[in-house]
């Protein structure tokens, strides 16, 4: 597998450059994150992002397409996402207005055949864009991958191995510049061995307090010092009462920004009480939240 | 690739691999040699120094799961530590009753692999009425008497194949439901001048599903394997594949020996293929030896099927752990307890209740009206 292509005068270096560049772009990365993203830049396999929602696999790619200056292009997977949908489709309107407009003319059988089937007539969805890319590599997201079909994984594999797609009306297409993979799961199913044996893996983790404060100042930079601390600490402790759904980091910067929007300068019961939809999804995990008691939450993360 | 890495640490990094994967990760050459590009890649980067970064590197490499992933963290530890790490797995120490246990087992079910042999001749023979078999149908496998068994097993092999001539029919008006195919109809429209006379259609693949099937053969649960094996023979045929395990305190594929054209052969073939007839279970560890062996044959059109009544010798928490990760794969789980057929029984064992928060279909399999029963999650 060839590495990237990387936009000319861009090379990365070492870890800590991957580090600093996405702390840049306001994603805060620890070092086992930046080794991997570093690997997949290095060694040009595609990067298998797990974790529970919410914690920042999509961003990743994102920053990585801002960090190393190309273009990211996203394949949003769902159950039933089919070839069509994903590689091409043809433009059956635009056909069939060709076919009648060449009605008159003298024109054989083959020869339309040839003309409706011509790339004038392509519609490129993302995985066709991604290997196409003209100068340099892309990154090519490919979220919720647990998401899609058992047929859609078979068929993603042959792309990842080969970065290649045949169109049986034109014939074979390879990339000249292999793109840069980013696959997200959420776990919904266990992804196929032979598709996870070609990705480098990573597991995110909930952040630890330093960190999750970090990436709320780097988020969210008119937040006070003192509500900063205490919501990531209340969210740190709520993430210990096993809820259904644990909040991420997502849900803390909507939580914050919701208490800034209401003009708190510091966190209390009642605020809480009013915003707590932010941060727990379902009335089981607000009524495990409050029979915990609010008070006693914010009183422990002092 | 070795030139610039230091003889040293190629040989560590080997060392390393190998020993990952005698603890049960899938570090075969292709990970190895990925291992020693991704340790070259940040060896050149900035010294390779420090050891957080060579772990994420490696793990990134050699793991492929949450699952993999937490174990790594001990392994890397314990390798780089050079401290050895403690036995996985717990010395199984046989008792010693245990070969004279297997053989007596073996020869209580003698009459039943025979298939009525002995008993053709005898007076079991179509003087059943109807009602005999009812009573027949709805008697529990482990009370059948011998005379009875071979009418029994006649019964079942013919309210089987109807049973799968009812599913292969089922699966086919499925299949039905056309969709036009807008590709298709304009191809064919080129010939007709842009005209779409004919319309192509596009079909709904048809999934056919794949069945996997473990049977327990501890002690009191033969019987009812004996049937859920006929069960998973006679289904052979509608399932894309089917798959059958038999497990005690470890796990044995049958699938081949079930496979063998005659059934009484196959099945005389699967009694000397069994490993222990009797015995403890080790319900959690024969999943774990499942999953690391044969984890392959799960996927989402898969339907797992489990016969046990739940008595694990083993650790609870590992039963667990094991069936979640199956149930993450599959597409449904069935976990048959012949137990459920006796009146009052809760389903209380630490083996059982730590089993069925992943179970998606508990039912009985005691006799044959609740085998066949089972239709309804087939499809």
């Amino acid at each position: 597998m060839a590495p990237p292509t990387l936009p000319p005068g861009k090379a990365i270096n070492n870890i800590g450059e991957v580090i600093l560049g996405f702390e840049q772009l306001g994603y805060i990365t620890d070092s086992a994150l930046a080794t991997v993203v570093y690997l997949a830049l290095k060694l040009g396999k595609p990067l298998l992002l797990e974790g529970h929602a919410g914690l920042g696999k999509t961003e990743v790619a994102k920053t990585l397409a801002a960090f190393v200056g190309t273009k990211l292009i996203r394949l949003q997977c769902y159950e039933g996402l089919d070839a069509n949908a994903a590689v091409y489709e043809w433009n059956y309107q635009k056909q069939l207005l060709a076919i009648k407009a060449a009605d008159g003319s003298k024109q054989s059988v083959a020869e339309k055949e040839k003309h409706i089937f011509s790339r004038d007539f392509l519609m490129e969805r993302p995985l066709l864009q991604a290997i196409q890319a003209p100068e340099v590599s892309p990154v090519l997201l490919l979220d919720e991958v647990d998401r899609a079909d058992e047929a859609f994984e078979a068929f993603l594999l042959e792309l990842l191995s080969d970065f290649q797609i045949s169109i049986p009306e034109l014939g074979t297409i390879k990339a000249k510049h292999p793109p840069l993979v980013v696959l997200t799961s959420n776990r919904s199913r266990e992804l196929s061995d032979a598709l996870k044996r070609r990705c480098l893996y990573h597991w995110i983790e909930y952040p630890n307090r330093e960190k999750e404060m970090k990436i709320v100042s780097a988020r969210l930079p008119g937040i006070g010092a003192e509500l900063e601390r205490q919501v990531v600490s209340f969210v740190q402790s709520v993430r210990r009462l096993n809820l259904v759904k644990s909040p991420g980091v997502a849900e803390t910067l909507d939580w914050a920004q919701a208490l800034m929007a209401l003009g708190k300068a510091t966190l209390d019961v009642s605020a809480a009480e009013e915003t707590l939809g932010c941060l727990a999804k379902s009335m089981d995990d607000i009524a495990k939240i409050k029979s915990a008691g609010i008070e006693n939450i914010i009183a422990e993360a002092g | 690739m070795g030139r610039s890495l230091q003889y040293g640490v190629e040989e560590a990094v080997v060392g390393f691999c190998r020993f990952v994967r005698s603890h049960g990760l899938s570090a075969g050459i292709t990970e190895t040699l990925n291992a020693l590009r991704a340790v070259e890649a940040i060896g050149i980067a900035g010294g390779i120094k420090d050891r957080q970064i060579v772990k994420a590197a490696l793990r990134a490499v050699l793991c492929s799961s949450k699952a993999e992933w937490d174990q790594f963290e001990d392994l890397f530890e314990a390798f780089w530590n050079s401290r050895a790490l403690q036995s996985q797995s717990p010395n199984q120490k046989e008792r010693p009753e245990r070969k004279q246990l297997q053989r007596e087992s073996v020869q209580a079910m003698s009459p039943a692999w025979s298939t009525g042999e002995g008993l053709k001749d005898g007076s079991g023979k179509a003087v059943f009425g109807a009602t005999v078999h009812e009573r027949l149908k709805q008697t529990d496998f482990s009370d059948v008497s011998d005379r009875d068994l071979a009418e029994l097993e006649r019964i079942a092999l013919r309210l089987l194949r109807q049973m799968s001539l009812r599913l292969s029919r089922r699966l086919k008006t499925a299949k039905l439901g056309n969709k036009v195919d807008l590709r298709r109809t304009l191809r064919l429209s080129i010939s007709r001048g842009g005209e779409p006379i004919y319309l192509g259609f596009r079909h709904r693949k048809l999934q056919q599903q794949k069945l996997v099937i473990l049977l327990d053969i501890s002690g009191s649960m033969n019987p009812y394997s004996l049937f859920l094996a006929r069960f998973a023979y006679a289904l052979e045929k509608y399932f894309r594949r089917v798959d059958t395990f038999v497990f005690s305190t470890r796990l044995t594929d049958i699938t081949a020996a079930l496979r063998t054209p005659y059934l009484r052969d196959a099945l005389q073939a699967l009694s000397q293929e069994s490993a222990g007839w009797s015995g403890g279970t080790k319900i959690g560890e024969s999943l774990r030896e499942f999953n690391s062996r044969s984890g392959r044959l799960l996927s989402r059109n898969t339907l797992f099927i489990i016969l046990s009544d739940g008595w694990d010798t083993g650790e609870p928490k590992l039963l667990a752990t094991e069936l979640g990760a199956i149930k993450r794969r599959v597409r449904k789980v069935v976990w048959l307890n012949p137990l459920l057929g006796m009146e009052g029984y809760e389903p209380l064992t630490r083996g059982m209740s730590a089993a069925l928060p992943h179970v998606d279909v508990f039912a009985s399999a005691h006799n044959l009206e609740s085998l066949l029963a089972l239709e309804r999650h087939l499809g």
